[in-house]
């Protein structure tokens, strides 16, 4: 099951992200989060000190490449298993964290 | 393309199958991921909607987009509820806008603290109403 929780900055979606994260792994779930926001809150919320929140997946996992069908794609060069087990930190109650990391907005688009 | 959303398309993407069963992603502020499709791999959009204009309007253009991606279960959270008022205008915008609130967390100084401190809620204040709240989604989401 992959659950994306989005709001307006401040709604409380972080505190609830870390929260729905920790008790589905308590109730025995295998559980990965993943901090999409440009400004990074998760690890902390998951309660997480600041020098265990992880660094943010490379950008260079992803490669460019054409189907066979001729669609170009960018896709992961790994599989998602592998960078969390790779890029990511156990967080309490067995959460793995994976952080993406800042967007540069300007001309990145 | 924007490098850091696709990445976020391709874990969510791909995810099923890893060695995690549930992932959940706490998306970027505001609506620019969803023009961009990051959330299309989503089983579940939570669209989190506090009790004043602005929130509202912003988490039912968040259940549109998500709706427009082909999510299939796109589904409202209430969050810092003051009062049965505040809990009534949220319910009355949800069913107008044809969006199923699955719970109500009320607003809770116990999340104050806790961002306060840089610690999780969960360790601050397990047993708050906010904790309490939030563990009865969590049972709605596994039924």
């Amino acid at each position: 099951m992959k659950i994306a929780i989005a709001g307006k900055g401040g709604s409380g979606k972080t505190t609830l992200t870390a929260t729905l994260a920790r008790l589905f792994a308590r109730r025995g779930r295998n559980v990965l989060a993943v901090d999409a926001d440009s400004n990074p809150n998760l690890g902390a919320s998951l309660g997480l000190a600041p020098e265990a929140i992880p660094a943010p997946v490379p950008r260079d996992l992803l490669q460019d490449r054409v189907t066979d069908d001729g669609r170009k794609i960018t896709a992961l060069s790994i599989s998602a298993a592998e960078v969390a087990a790779r890029y990511g930190a156990q967080a309490p109650d067995g959460v793995r964290l994976l952080v993406m990391g800042r967007v540069a907005h300007a001309g990145a688009g | 393309m924007c490098r850091a959303h696709a990445t976020v398309r391709g874990l969510l993407g791909e995810i099923v199958g890893g060695a995690q069963d549930v992932a959940f992603a706490d998306m970027e502020a505001g609506l620019e991921n969803f023009s961009r499709g990051t959330p299309r791999h989503a089983d579940v959009v939570l669209t989190v909607l506090e009790p004043y204009y602005r929130s509202l309007e912003t988490g039912a253009r968040v259940a549109d987009l998500a709706r427009e991606l082909g999510v299939k279960r796109v589904l409202a959270v209430a969050n810092k509820v003051r009062s049965p008022a505040d809990a009534q205008a949220i319910g009355s915008f949800c069913k107008s806008r044809g969006l199923d609130l699955l719970g109500t967390v009320p607003h809770d100084d116990a999340i104050l603290e806790a961002d306060r401190e840089g610690r999780a809620l969960l360790d601050c204040a397990p047993s708050s109403p906010a904790v309490r709240a939030i563990e009865q989604i969590a049972d709605r989401l596994l039924a």
